[in-house]
């Protein structure tokens, strides 16, 4: 890899002063150790040890909200009692991530950050349009885990499964930006990498997240994906479903999906469809029509489909409780 | 004729690694771990391109790099590459950051080619691009007739037609390729990981021109090499001119990435069968047609030994009329090597899919089918014994059958190793100390599956001690020479060696010392008896306690999820023999062994190219599958102790029938076949029909 500059940071305005125009943020590493050993990313200058910044790795739980601090290891999300009570989904998403080694020092900022896994974008020899190109090698080439969904000619899907979940379950990232705290929704946080083939989500360079802060108000969450095995593989298609369900109907309904497209893929008007209904097999067969109207499968990819049909099913209903 | 001893204490016993301890707690030292004295660390450039002519390398800007103490290059003046990955140059230097650098500095001037190709598809096409320039990329096999085939058919009740394919699968032997090498005036010693340290010496020896006796190859410990690691290998040449050139020892172990692209994989297969039999379910008529792909390993009969991409057809079941063509095609992709079992694992899935499609359409028990027409008295045995164990009788429904969203299916197939014979050309000797401990040095190498306890075990057993009283020491060219350790047969040249170094051991011990028998309780007296010198014994390979072949028989029991494809092995059952046992615990080991990488052929494993570009997508463990943990089901293994017949090896049959099993439960579950290796979600659905069709653009 590139010789870099090295330091820790104490403080977020230090944190930001450091990074300046041409550093990154060392949390986990997890990612950003793939990314510099294959020169995949431009730079960095300097690598900022953000795991000292104080209050980033707390977790505190209101009535109304919680938040999660940026560093807080998806280990610790994954054992944290109370989260399996109350965000039950976003249990089960940490507990699908990797490996138990990697959810041990992989933080919650890291997983939501993360780069592309596209194969073509991870090839230390292929430069494809992620990476600056001129062609996405992945449209005409080997797609089978490529995006049925996407706003630019980059096919490389979404693959945090805390980023799918935490879209389901309405929740917000705080990100600090230009010295000032932004508050960016899910759909937020990724908008730009559905336009933009070079983004894969729509932070800044500096910008750095804080912690998310997920409303109370879906008591009821699931998260399921399948992966060609059984553990340490990322998802085919992953499925995040969160809602408030009273006397057998739901409300406030809303259901992401990953790795189909480069954000976790929200349709409102299923969502809608889905609010105040009783979930029943014809339900949420109707709403998974909706979700996947529209897919523009590829040549290798087009099993997704009934892939992300029977999961949006299952994920539904597995809110009945 | 000599003969196996009868009842036995440690032979056909459990017995745990004598290596266990130094393995476990890191004593042991593997190539990668040898510190020779102001050794280097030793990396290679690899081509970038699937297709180029290297016209001029200039490493001197490497060798300004701090702490870089040598450059060589792959080959002097032009040269072709014809693979993504292909070696181009090396260099040693002080810190691997240093030679990562180094690798980045060399400038190389090449005439990338566009014509190249990557897909087996599209390379035996009119007008593909060829791979060797001036040669076609199909390399047609002889053809094989027997028989009337075309009136045969005629005569059948039931014939099926299928197309399997199998994928191109990786060694991914836990221990990379490599070694750790020293060139002094004196010679070379090479630490290596090698699975043959006798065919490493030789091709170091005469490749680098040196006198063979010039030469010592090192192999200690070693993490498992499947048939890829027999010759020299470009590493170990390189690493062996680095050191030259920079006068101190070079460590040069691959990486994963190199270890994907350029030291050999199992070649694919693509096969188009046609077999029928008559109403009684005897198979009648039989014809194939199968290409696969060696990469650039253009072609030749891989049934025995080679890389090639023909496989033995019809596969274990005799068929009175057949007609058979095969065919190797060139790829711009690294080439294939021996690998477990060579040619087998792809047979056997192409034939045994076809076998249960046809008991299918017979309406015939597969099982039953099997029986039928497999005239082999061992595998006959061990299908019943199998089929008990799995519940088959209970468990067999018909294909489809099952309820629900989630099917469960049973399925089985047979094996056949013909290997696993013993080298005749195996030798060994023994030091016997006035202590009475004793040392054994064979020119072997334990490729990981436990040769240094077989020793063991059968030197116990012969002279009356425990296996830990026995010190065991291969894997050096300074010892009496031993076969690599290859198509199975490490077990059945040392074992009947050993036998023979002891029973000389004894017969001189005896008119040494007057005792008549030095076994057990004698043993330190008799000894004490021999003054202050050792008794050195030699000893070789005799008649009469070994031989080959060994077959093995596998069930398999899954459930898949038609919604999402999803296979899940919930169990196997191994039904193996090979002759006489000499350590269940290892046998045990190296047959769970053999059921996990028949598993990753089944349902991971792929090497995926990339056809614009030429390169590989998958050149490591994220997006090249292996099975987990938590993907391995429950292997209930069940071993054939047959003494009578002698030592055979096992370490090819393990693996051969365990994707043919696991595809045919798969195919009961669903009522539809997955021909295709690895059967993934993906291609489950689209086997259920529930894939869309996609709009080409």
């Amino acid at each position: 890899m590139k010789a870099f500059a090295y330091a820790t940071a104490h403080s977020t305005d230090s944190a930001r002063e450091l990074v300046a125009d041409h550093g990154v943020y060392l949390a986990g590493g997890n990612d950003l150790l793939g990314l510099l050993k294959d020169y995949l990313i431009p730079g960095p200058d300097i690598l900022v040890n953000v795991k000292s910044l104080p209050g980033l790795d707390k977790i505190s739980r209101g009535e109304k909200s919680w938040s999660i601090g940026a560093l807080v290891t998806i280990a610790e999300i994954e054992r944290d009692p109370e989260i399996k009570k109350v965000f039950p989904g976003l249990h089960d998403a940490a507990s699908e991530i990797a490996s138990p080694q990697i959810r041990n020092v992989a933080t919650v900022g890291g997983n939501l950050a993360q780069h592309s896994r596209c194969w073509y974008f991870r090839q230390r020899d292929v430069t494809c349009l992620k990476k600056g190109g001129n062609l996405c090698y992945a449209r005409e080439g080997e797609n089978r885990y490529h995006s049925l969904f996407t706003g630019n000619d980059c096919i490389s899907p979404v693959v945090s499964s805390l980023g799918i979940t935490l879209a389901a379950l309405d929740a917000a990232a705080v990100v600090l930006r230009g010295g000032q705290e932004t508050r960016m929704s899910m759909a937020e946080l990724y908008s730009k990498a559905f336009t933009e083939p070079a983004a894969h989500n729509s932070l800044a360079p500096g910008d750095l997240i804080l912690r998310v802060e997920i409303p109370t108000t879906r008591p009821r969450s699931a998260y399921l994906q399948v992966s060609d095995k059984h553990t340490f593989d990322w998802a085919l298609v992953s499925c995040a479903a969160a809602a408030d369900v009273a006397g057998g109907k739901l409300s406030q309904p809303r259901v992401a999906l990953g790795s189909i497209s480069p954000v976790p893929y929200e349709v409102a008007a299923a969502n809608d469809f889905l609010d105040g209904k009783t979930l029943d097999d014809a339900t949420v067969s109707k709403a998974a029509d909706m979700i996947l109207w529209g897919a523009k499968p590829l040549e290798h990819n087009a099993y997704k489909v009934p892939l992300a049909h029977a999961l949006i099913r299952r994920t539904l209903l597995k809110l009945k409780g | 004729m000599a003969s196996w001893p009868q009842p036995t204490k440690y032979i056909s016993h459990v017995t745990t690694r004598v290596d266990g301890p130094p393995k476990a707690t890191g004593r042991a030292r593997y190539s990668s771990d040898i510190q020779a004295d102001g050794w280097l660390y030793g990396m290679i450039l690899r081509s970038k391109w699937p297709s180029a002519k290297i016209s001029e390398i200039n490493l001197d800007p490497a060798l300004k790099i701090p702490g870089i103490k040598a450059a060589v290059k792959a080959r002097d003046g032009e040269f072709t590459v014809r693979f993504y990955g292909e070696e181009i140059a090396a260099v040693a230097g002080t810190t691997k950051q240093g030679c990562l650098d180094a690798l980045r500095a060399i400038e190389v001037r090449a005439e990338p080619r566009n014509e190249f190709v990557v897909n087996e598809n599209e390379a035996r096409k009119d007008g593909a691009p060829e791979v060797w320039a001036g040669t076609p990329n199909v390399t047609p096999g002889r053809p094989r007739e027997h028989g009337d085939v075309d009136r045969a058919f005629g005569e059948c009740t039931a014939v099926i037609e299928g197309f399997y394919t199998t994928a191109v699968q990786l060694h991914n032997s836990m221990e990379t390729h490599g070694s750790t090498v020293s060139w002094t005036e004196e010679g070379i010693t090479a630490w290596a990981s090698t699975q043959g340290i006798s065919s490493m010496r030789d091709g170091l020896a005469g490749a680098l021109q040196l006198d063979q006796s010039q030469v010592r190859v090192i192999t200690d410990f070693m993490g498992g090499g499947f048939g890829s690691k027999f010759g020299a290998g470009v590493e170990s040449m390189l690493a062996a001119r680095l050191s030259r050139e920079a006068k101190a020892p070079v460590r040069l172990m691959l990486t994963r990435f190199d270890e994907a692209l350029a030291v050999g994989n199992r070649p694919s297969s693509f096969q188009k069968i046609k077999m029928g039999a008559k109403a009684d379910g005897t198979l009648h008529a039989f014809e194939a047609e199968n290409y696969g792909t060696a990469g650039i390993g253009a072609g030749g009969d891989a049934g025995g030994g080679g890389g090639g991409a023909n496989i033995p057809m019809p596969y274990l079941y005799p068929v009175p009329n057949f007609r058979v063509q095969q065919a190797s095609v060139a790829v711009n992709a690294g080439s294939a090597r021996a690998f477990r079992a060579p040619g087998n694992p792809p047979a056997s899935f192409g034939m045994e899919s076809a076998m249960d499609d046809l008991a299918v359409k017979l309406g015939m028990d597969p099982l039953e089918f099997r029986l039928k027409n497999d005239p082999n008295e061992v595998r006959q045995r061990e299908y019943k014994i199998g089929a008990e164990k799995l519940g088959w009788k209970k468990k067999y429904r018909k294909p489809g059958s099952s309820s629900g969203v989630v099917k469960t299916g049973i399925g089985c197939a047979g094996a056949a190793w013909h290997g696993g014979g013993p080298s005749r050309d195996t030798h060994g000797e023994a030091s016997i100390n006035p202590d009475g401990s004793i040392e054994f040095r064979l020119g072997v190498q334990d490729i990981g599956t436990g040769t240094k306890t077989v020793i063991a075990v059968v030197a116990a057993e012969m002279l009356g001690l425990k296996p830990e009283q026995i010190t065991v020491k291969v894997g050096d060219t300074n010892f009496p020479p031993g076969p690599a350790s290859g198509g199975s047969r490490t077990c059945a040249s040392v074992s009947p060696t050993v036998y023979d170094i002891c029973q000389r051991a004894l017969q001189q011990l005896q008119a040494r010392t007057g005792i008549s028998d030095a076994r057990g309780q004698n043993w330190f007296a008799a000894c004490k008896k021999l003054g202050v010198n050792p008794l050195v014994v030699h000893g070789d390979w005799i008649e009469g306690l070994s031989t080959r072949p060994a077959y093995g028989v596998q069930f398999a029991e899954v459930a898949v999820d038609t919604e999402t494809g999803l296979v899940t092995v919930k169990k196997i059952v191994a039904v193996h023999d090979c002759g006489l046992m000499i350590d269940t615990l290892t046998l045990e080991s190296q047959i769970n062994g053999g059921v996990i990488m028949g598993m990753g052929y089944a349902l991971y494993e792929e090497r995926v190219m990339d056809d614009l570009s030429g390169v590989m997508l998958n050149p490591n463990f994220e997006t090249y599958k292996l099975p987990g943990l938590a993907d391995v089901p429950e292997i209930e293994v069940v071993l054939l102790n047959m003494p009578e017949r002698g030592v055979i090896g096992i370490g090819e049959p393990a693996t051969v029938p365990t994707a043919a099993a696991i595809g045919n439960a798969v195919a009961n579950a669903l009522g539809v076949r997955v021909g295709s290796l690895p059967i993934t979600p993906a291609k489950v659905l689209a086997a259920l029909g529930k894939v869309p069709p996609v709009a080409t653009t």
